[in-house]
């Protein structure tokens, strides 16, 4: 894709007070220019960052998101920072799933003592947004709306969140039988839980006005109609979708409660 | 809660900020955003003069929030929140903004670029600033009382020095005596002094002061509570001894490694350092050829660390050996001589005393057969047949079998061998990451004597921070959990690295609680749960919405 | 037992120790002064890249130990101050400061360097180790607390010969102030605790390593500023006499240490933070391979044994034990190290692109002098004498000792100390001593 003319990239960095914010202000110190795109938001560990905060950034229109935390094993709150990363790298994936360009998602480690370091690295994100393009690039706007908001509303799910949080702990340390888990089935079951609470949620908002079909959900949606069936039998079962009337022989869904 | 009137002072740095960016059209873009009542620029708004502007504008302009944008929040926020305290305003409704070490000073060419930044920046603060909430600082009693456990060289130096300075203090040890290690010990180095001497002279203090309460032959049942409020039951026998605790001393030493099944250890001929010293002691001691073994069940797959202590140890024996008997003959076998610091006298000492030594690597230990032992000298590159009639094994300190349980009662960790991990190896290594709890001693590492001490008194200055000052101030930025929306499931207490959030059985059902005396305000746990019932104060969910929203707006 | 109304303590000394100790202090409600004689805190920590065994930035953890002193309300720092005279007795010592005059008012400078830019002298800079020059106004380092510039009164054009002033024309804030004067301020404290800190050993004497002869042949303190990001190279192992990377590094043990000669107690840390050092050139460049000669691998505290095996097997740090009987150089400036492999033996030399001395620690230079006026004894080795079962205890009473001024020790044991030797201070000005 080539570079388009007068593209300006909205870059947000979640910088955390002790390790890259201070990394941050050392390289304003020490005078290391870089450009001017980076707007930073303070947090007092990158742990603190919801997944689902970056999507809403990216919902808005951001071009990338930049999450950096201190170096593993520096943390300043021990362990916040192995969160983080799963979390970062769980949501790097997803994107690449739903159709947005992982590498608009940037996290990296940044030590109090490293100002040029960072700068070097807002330099070159900015400058491989610049060579990628606007977010709006990716997808079609509605498209592009659609798929964050129900990444977003897949990341909110409870389960979602339990297992992304627990997978370090299962990861090092095992389960309560002490088995410890084999990280690629781990990610496996991971991200087929998180595209079909995905692909719930598309569904959802794209009944969320009016009944409609499988056809014209799958429309909607830009799913296959085999996929948006599968998900509609689970959903009714779970009582989130109802039939409601038919559209020729056709039955149309609704949302059921709220 | 009231409308925000916010407040926005922009600072000029002298030409920091005001030599690259518009300041006058940061003021004026300031007044342009909703709730901005009050927006004027400083020189040095961190100067008296600036601060008296800040006092001034709070109280005429009726402020409610106040936004400085200049240098960084790691420098002056500390100086303009307490600018806004004296002016009778809260001051976490401070917000700071970065323009200068993360504007001016990095897009110093791009200045029309950087003001345009300036201006998002300012404007993600005061949406932040908003919705920012007054806190109160968080004080915690913390009881004037210590438990130290464990009564050995490091846990009574420890106890005396806290109760020296005031504060009750209750020694528990699970022995009959006190004394721990140091009972066994012969002489000591490098003073070769007299190790029952030393702690028959400790326990004497220790009797002697009134502030100290010792409970031998007794253990820790049971910790409830938290940091500042622990309720400990000791039991002694078949009594419970329960009392009230600010604080937490550990100091459960460790125990010397039975090398049982390693070369042809039985205790009779073949013995380790301290099976040697009671030989000493008890003048059951006649041998004259003696061969030592350093790093015994140490510095190997299994136990990867070097015991600290034990070369020393070896040294001073095989002097005194020498001393009793000045024709026997001591072989010592090593692997690297790990005399640090002053104690390399010892080794010049023991070299010049005429004790032998036989480096031998890893790869070709010694053997020990019937009356001989057999080493490959890697020196000379060639087997030697050493007689002896005693061996004497140098083996490691290693931690406690029940380390883990102790551990596990008062929620701190220990690492892969049984020692307590304290809460930074470099900077902090006296406490844990749980407040309230310190470790000194050969429970946190092989120590020699002095050491001991030394820490011991390390521990002491650091419980008795929190005494001194009967309560803690824990900064507000905490956790707080929505109590409806919490099920219970456990997983903010599961990844709390500092045990600071917890769930407990309330009539509503299971519902986690902050202890906000132990809550650093990582946030974690905020960002972790699966009900999104957990906020932290100052940094909520909403604050930082707001930052993304308007930014993404634009202007 | 409360600290109200308890008289003060003095903490002289800076560095991790001293802020260790004064920090403690400061959290019981004691006041404390603390005394550094360089123009800000921060001592031979701040000159370090990484520490080990966790590889943490080194000023990364420090500084923030450095704000919490600067800011606490119970710490009042005098930098740019030394001991003029001790007088009194445990629980009323009475101390004369010097405090130097810096020629900038410290309230109005922020440290924003215009003047150092301005600056036209050149002279080399302590705390990089000489590696490059500063001007005669300028900031110890970047991090540095108190945050103002200092003029050097020997080298300043204007102190020295009457000239330029240039410093106080750039100055928007007008902080230059050349009619400041030394002044002296009487403090009454109850006790002291001294925390001086290291100097590392000049290996000049031992001219067989040709240290100031051969470029190439640095201290280990020197290579840490080179190492560090924000050292004179930007962290790139650049060797000095031509810039080359330097791909091949020879680090050479007890230089001046457990030598009857020179001192000889072993310094206890240099085992390690050569291995830290190897494992940082790996890091910064994977092509880099590192020869440590040594006689006996010293790991004997939590971790680090493994460190030593990490350093082995993950970062290639090649071990040979064996004394470095002289280092040469080549034409192109490269050291030849001839040395003795013991085991075998065999003698052989090595051609490397930097050799590394890892030079003893020694007393800071002033030590003599600051013990008279202290009026306490000085061990065999020129270090503060203190009693191994009573191991803060200077040889007067009410005066403490910490840290690596006291025997080598690495930073967990100086903090460790000055935890105690705070505890022991604490004691005397709060009652209750016995």
């Amino acid at each position: 894709m080539s570079q388009q003319e007068g593209f300006e990239p909205r870059i947000l960095g979640f910088l955390c007070n002790w390790c890259s914010y201070a990394g941050a202000d050392l390289a304003g110190v020490s005078r290391f220019q870089y450009p001017t795109n980076l707007r930073v938001i303070r947090v007092m560990c990158s742990g603190r960052v919801d997944p689902t905060l970056v999507l809403e950034a990216f919902m808005r229109g951001i071009d990338g998101v930049m999450v950096l935390g201190c170096h593993p094993g520096d943390c300043h709150y021990i362990s916040g920072n192995y969160y983080t990363e799963r979390r970062i790298i769980t949501l790097q994936k997803f994107l690449e799933i739903i159709g947005v360009r992982q590498d608009r998602l940037f996290l990296d480690w940044v030590s109090a003592g490293e100002g040029e370091r960072f700068a070097n690295l807002v330099r070159d994100f900015t400058e491989k947004i610049m060579k990628i393009g606007p977010l709006s690039n990716d997808l079609p706007p509605y498209q592009l709306q659609a798929r964050l908001l129900a990444a977003r509303d897949a990341l909110s799910q409870q389960r979602m969140r339990w297992l992304v949080n627990r997978e370090k702990e299962l990861w090092d340390e095992g389960n309560v039988f002490g088995e410890k888990v084999d990280q690629d089935e781990f990610n496996k079951v991971k991200f087929e839980a998180l595209v079909r609470e995905y692909e719930k949620n598309r569904i959802l908002h794209s009944i969320s006005d009016k009944a409609q079909s499988v056809k014209e959900i799958a429309k909607a949606t830009d799913m296959t109609p085999r996929e948006v069936l599968r998900n509609l039998i689970v959903m009714e079962q779970s009582g989130l979708v109802t039939v409601s009337g038919i559209d020729g022989v056709s039955p149309k869904y609704r949302r059921l409660g709220g | 809660m009231e409308e925000a009137r916010v407040g926005v002072f922009v600072c000029r740095c002298g030409t920091n900020i005001g030599g690259f960016l518009d300041v006058p059209a940061l003021v004026e873009y300031a007044k342009g955003l909703p709730n901005v009542v009050y927006s004027k620029e400083n020189l040095y708004t961190c100067s008296e003069a600036g601060l008296t502007e800040i006092r001034q504008a709070i109280a005429e302009q009726k402020l409610n929030r106040v936004i400085v944008a200049s240098c960084t929040p790691r420098t002056h926020e500390p100086l303009f929140r307490n600018t806004c305290k004296e002016a009778g305003l809260n001051p976490y409704l401070f917000e700071f903004v970065n323009i200068r070490d993360q504007c001016s000073w990095v897009h110093m060419q791009e200045t029309k670029k950087a003001t345009e930044k300036a201006k998002d920046l300012i404007r993600m603060g005061v949406a932040r600033a908003r919705l920012l909430e007054p806190q109160e600082e968080i004080e915690v009693e913390v009881a004037p009382s210590a438990l130290v456990i464990g009564g050995g060289i490091a846990g009574m130096t420890c106890a005396l020095s806290l109760a020296d300075r005031g504060f009750e203090v209750t020694l528990v040890e699970r022995e009959k005596k006190l004394g721990g290690l140091l009972k066994d010990l012969y002489k000591l180095y490098p003073t070769q002094g007299d190790a029952v001497e030393l702690i028959g002279a400790k326990i004497r203090e220790i009797e002697k002061n009134r502030n100290i309460e010792v409970l031998t032959s007794a253990t820790v049942k049971e910790i409830k509570g938290f940091f500042g409020n622990y309720d400990v039951t000791v039991k002694q026998g078949e009594k419970d001894f329960p009392f009230r605790a600010g604080v937490v001393v550990i100091a459960t030493g460790a125990e010397e490694f039975k090398p049982v099944g390693m070369y042809g250890y039985e205790g009779k001929n073949v013995v380790t350092q301290l099976e040697l010293e009671r030989m000493l002691k008890e003048n059951k001691f006649n041998a004259n050829n003696v061969v030592m073994i350093q790093c015994v069940g140490a510095r190997n797959e299994g136990r990867n660390y070097c015991s600290r202590v034990c070369c020393m140890t070896a040294l001073n024996n095989a002097m005194i050996i020498l001393e009793r008997n000045p024709k026997a003959q001591v072989f010592t076998l090593y692997r690297d001589m790990q005399t640090y610091g002053f104690y390399e006298d010892l080794y010049r000492k023991a070299r010049e005393k005429g004790i032998i030594f036989v480096k031998y690597s890893p790869e070709r230990p010694p053997a020990v057969d019937e009356g001989v032992v057999k080493v490959f000298d890697e020196f000379l590159g060639e087997e030697l047949r050493l007689p002896y009639n005693l061996v004497v094994l140098s083996t490691p300190m290693v931690a406690h079998p029940d380390s883990k349980e102790l551990a596990q009662m008062l929620k701190v960790p220990v690492d892969e061998y049984g020692f307590f991990l304290e809460a930074h190896v470099k900077l902090r290594p006296l406490d844990f990451a749980t407040d309230g709890v310190y470790l000194c001693g050969s429970a946190h590492w092989p120590s020699t004597v002095s050491e001991s001490i030394a820490q011991a008194y390390g521990a002491a200055s650091r419980a008795s921070i929190p005494m001194s000052r009967r309560h803690v101030v824990a900064e507000p930025i905490v956790s707080v959990v929505d109590q409806e929306k919490c099920i219970g499931c456990g997983l903010c207490e599961m990844i709390c690295p500092f045990k600071a959030i917890r769930v407990e059985e309330t009539p509503k059902g299971r519902i986690a609680r902050t202890i906000t005396a132990s809550c650093k305000g990582c946030g974690v746990c905020g960002a972790s749960c699966p009900q999104r019932a957990i906020t932290m104060r100052h940094f909520k969910d909403e604050q930082m919405l707001a930052e993304v929203v308007v930014l993404a707006e634009g202007k | 037992m409360e600290a109200k109304g308890s008289k003060p303590v003095m903490v002289i000394g800076g560095g991790i120790a001293g802020l260790q100790a004064a920090i403690d202090l400061g959290d019981m409600g004691i006041k404390v002064h603390l005394i550094e004689s360089k123009p800000s805190i921060g001592g031979r920590m701040a000159q370090l890249d990484k520490t080990f065994p966790t590889n943490d930035c080194s000023i990364c953890i420090l500084s923030p130990k450095m704000a919490e002193c600067y800011r606490h309300p119970n710490i009042t720092l005098h930098t740019y101050s030394e001991i003029k005279e001790v007088s009194g007795k445990m629980g009323d010592f009475s101390v004369k400061v010097l405090k130097k005059a810096r020629f900038v008012k410290e309230k109005e400078c922020i440290g924003c360097g215009d003047c150092a830019a301005k600056c036209p002298v050149r002279v080399l800079d302590e705390f990089d180790m000489e590696l490059r020059r500063r001007g005669a106004v300028y900031l110890y380092f970047l991090q540095a607390l108190p945050m103002v510039m200092t003029i050097d009164r020997d080298n300043c054009l204007y102190l020295t010969r009457g000239v330029c002033r240039i410093c106080e024309k750039v100055c928007t804030r007008q902080a230059i102030d050349f009619e400041q004067k030394d002044t002296e301020i009487d403090l009454d404290v109850g006790g002291i605790i001294v925390a001086t800190g290291f100097d590392p050993f000049n290996p000049i004497g031992l001219s067989e390593y040709g240290y100031k002869r051969y470029r190439n042949v640095v201290t280990a303190l020197e290579y840490e500023r080179l190492i560090c990001a924000s050292g004179p190279t930007g962290g790139h192992l650049l060797r000095p006499s031509d810039r080359k990377p330097a791909e091949k590094i020879a680090f050479i043990q007890c230089v001046g240490s457990r030598d009857v000669k020179n001192n000889s107690y072993c310094s206890a840390v240099c085992c390690m933070h050569v291995t830290k050092e190897a494992i940082l050139a790996r890091e910064h460049d994977p092509k880099t391979q590192s020869y440590v000669f040594y006689m006996d691998m010293r790991a004997v505290g939590k971790g680090f044994q493994r460190y030593i095996t990490r350093g082995e097997e993950e970062y290639r740090i090649k071990y040979i034990r064996g004394r470095v009987a002289k280092i040469t150089e080549d034409l192109e400036g490269n050291p030849i190290i001839w040395y003795e492999k013991t085991i075998g033996p065999t003698t052989e030399k090595m051609k490397v692109d930097l050799a590394v001395l890892a030079t003893s620690f020694v007393p800071r230079r002033g030590t003599e002098e600051l013990a008279k006026i202290l009026g306490v004894e000085l061990d065999e080795y020129g270090f503060f004498k203190t009693e191994p079962y009573a191991p803060f205890n200077s040889t007067r009473e009410g005066i403490f000792v910490c840290g690596c001024c006291r025997e080598p020790v690495d930073i967990p044991d100086s903090v460790a100390q000055a935890s105690g030797a705070a505890a022991k201070a604490a004691e005397i000005v709060t009652g209750g001593y016995s």
